[in-house]
């Protein structure tokens, strides 16, 4: 352990000097190559298989309440998948932003984990995106271990963004920043993905 | 209105501090959470686009940071998101949305969507019927939108009807100058955008006339504000002049007038103050799009009790625009008629109004097909509408028989 941390410190002394130098080095992107290649067209869906609906609430309408409540939720009838998407304000890109999302659904629920479909294939990128970040972190702040602490926690909250995880949906939305907006229709995907009770456990 | 438990609140602000203050006006969590997101994406788009003009010193970060917290403050208070934000999106359009002026709600979407689709409807019925008199035809499609507003109605319409008619006349009346200079805005803002094609310029028309249009006499002092009456305007527009149906119109006479849809003010005064309109409505858009003005009979009275009198003819204050729009629409010879209503009660009225009021000839020449929509689970669903509460549409349509409707 004592050699492990010795190498790093005696870095540390010439690197602060060299700091200009540092900052103008060309970082190689390893996953940019992953990315290049155009996906798979998306599956065509069968609009007399789905059922829409524009979410309105309940209770009086019209000129009576100003409701900014926008959700389209659109199911599949052959294998019950359920999308709600509520990422923007207008009801009509939600729809198109539902819709495209639930032929990504529903491609993978047919054709399953072998063959690579759409969202296997960006599962994958951003599988390998994140491996990469995780590695480069590690071996960037590699024995700090004075500065560690701090410099993890914001690496953590960066990554949010990237993840399709519903429980990282609350750090998205806090630290997101804007030009992210199809990705964040993701996220809301994955959240709606629990189904209605959840939105209406929430009210209040 | 229940108030918001303590947990909540306290789950909320573990989510984001800002969250309670907008679970104050948004009372789930879920939409809270979304308006957040959307103040969030506004505050940080204004703050890139101020400092690209003129780069701040400061940091900007700082900057955006206390935007969002002064719009959160203002939502809390009840002020409607879409005066913050500055625009709603109404069908493909984005309609700007300015204190003063009715935000375009989505009920009223629903109806220019479903009012639109019988234009079409209507056309290909009638190309059908008379392929051998087409001589390619130049007559235009006209529209009337009345109470206008934002023209969102007005743009809508014409967004979704200029790919199948090639010609087209679309005109938005409203009282207020405020609400005509935004609708203009509007149709600029629209077209800059690329969401309306360019014909919209010439197609597309607003002007600013009284549509309630007491008599002069019985009314005085309003009407001399040198707001020109609607049916001035409309005859001037119209190929028709409004007086001469008055008295006997001929029986052959084509329609002036294909599409007239209006979202009048129809909320009664004590539906305003009881409650059931939302406090933001109530507090920060104008009511002079909310609650017709009572009618000078009601005025004297000091408590304005509806007591129907005969000249009324039984219609309840809120109901008055409905009595003036549809004798405009029998004037016009409108082939299809829409008309929002704050619930189904009053829709029902309309119909009953509609049905003491048709003249007799009309009816009995070509029969009008009436209907509450929506009227079916399907289209209820498809749009969101509770099964018997919130707002309806009456379509009332002129010279279809009963089995093509159906």
């Amino acid at each position: 352990m004592s050699q492990l941390r010795s190498i790093p410190r005696a870095l540390k002394l010439p690197l602060t000097k060299l700091q200009t130098p540092l900052q103008h080095r060309p970082f190689t992107q390893t996953h940019s190559t992953h990315g290049k290649k155009p996906l798979p067209p998306r599956l065509k869906l069968d609009d007399s298989d789905l059922s829409v609906a524009y979410l309105k609430g309940t209770g009086p309408g019209g000129q009576k309440i100003n409701k900014t409540n926008s959700a389209v939720q659109i199911s599949h009838k052959p294998t019950g998948i359920v999308i709600k998407c509520q990422a923007t304000r207008s009801q009509s890109q939600n729809h198109k932003i539902a819709r495209s999302l639930l032929a990504d659904r529903v491609e993978a629920h047919l054709k399953g984990d072998q063959s690579p479909s759409r969202v296997s294939i960006k599962a994958e990128a951003a599988r390998k995106k994140k491996a990469s970040k995780v590695k480069k972190a590690r071996r960037k702040y590699w024995g700090l271990e004075g500065e560690s602490a701090e410099l993890e926690g914001e690496e953590g909250g960066g990554d949010d963004g990237e993840v399709l995880d519903a429980d990282s949906l609350a750090g998205e939305s806090e630290d997101g920043v804007g030009g992210r907006r199809v990705e964040e229709g993701e996220v809301q995907e994955v959240e709606s993905r629990k189904g209605l009770k959840d939105t209406k456990d929430e009210s209040v | 209105m229940p108030r918001i438990r303590p947990s909540a609140l306290i789950k909320a602000y573990r989510d984001n501090p800002l969250l309670p203050l907008l679970l104050k006006e948004c009372r789930t969590l879920g939409s809270a959470r979304n308006e957040l997101r959307w103040l969030r994406e506004h505050a940080l788009r204004t703050s890139q686009t101020r400092t690209r003009q003129q780069p701040n010193p400061t940091t900007p970060l700082a900057e955006w940071k206390m935007h969002l917290i002064s719009m959160c403050r203002q939502r809390s208070r009840g002020y409607p998101l879409q005066y913050i934000l500055g625009d709603q999106p109404f069908g493909d359009l984005e309609i700007l949305c300015r204190p003063g002026v009715l935000i375009p709600r989505p009920d009223t979407e629903s109806y220019v969507v479903q009012a639109a689709k019988l234009v079409e409807q209507m056309a290909t019925a009638s190309e059908r019927s008379s392929t051998s008199t087409d001589k390619n035809d130049p007559k235009p499609l006209r529209i009337l939108d009345l109470c206008t507003g934002t023209g969102c109605i007005t743009l809508l319409l014409h967004a979704l009807l200029s790919p199948r008619f090639e010609h087209l006349r679309v005109m938005g009346i409203d009282i207020s100058s405020k609400a005509l200079s935004l609708a203009r805005k509007n149709l600029d803002h629209n077209l800059q955008q690329g969401l309306l094609t360019h014909r919209a310029s010439t197609d597309i028309q607003f002007h600013r006339a009284d549509v309630l249009g007491f008599p002069p006499g019985a009314d005085g002092g309003d009407d001399a504000d040198g707001i020109p009456n609607v049916e001035k305007i409309l005859s001037e527009y119209f190929d028709q002049p409004g007086e001469t149906e008055m008295s006997e119109a001929p029986l052959n006479l084509e329609p002036g007038c294909d599409l007239l849809i209006s979202n009048p003010p129809y909320i009664s005064s004590s539906d305003f103050r009881n409650g059931t309109t939302a406090r933001s409505v109530r507090l920060f858009e104008p009511k002079l799009a909310l609650v017709p003005p009572l009618p000078p009979q009601f005025q004297q009275s000091p408590n304005p009790t509806p007591t129907p009198t005969s000249a009324m003819g039984d219609v309840r204050p809120e109901d008055i625009f409905y009595r003036r729009i549809l004798e405009l629409s029998y004037k016009l010879r409108t082939k299809v008629t829409v008309l929002e209503c704050g619930d189904i009660k009053q829709a029902e009225r309309v119909i009953e109004m509609h049905n003491f009021m048709a003249p007799g000839q009309d009816r009995f020449q070509d029969p009008f097909d009436v209907q509450v929509w929506p009227n079916n689970e399907q289209d209820m669903a498809f749009y969101g509408f509770h099964h018997n509460e919130g707002s309806r549409c009456v379509i009332i349509q002129r010279g279809v028989r009963s089995s093509d409707s159906k």
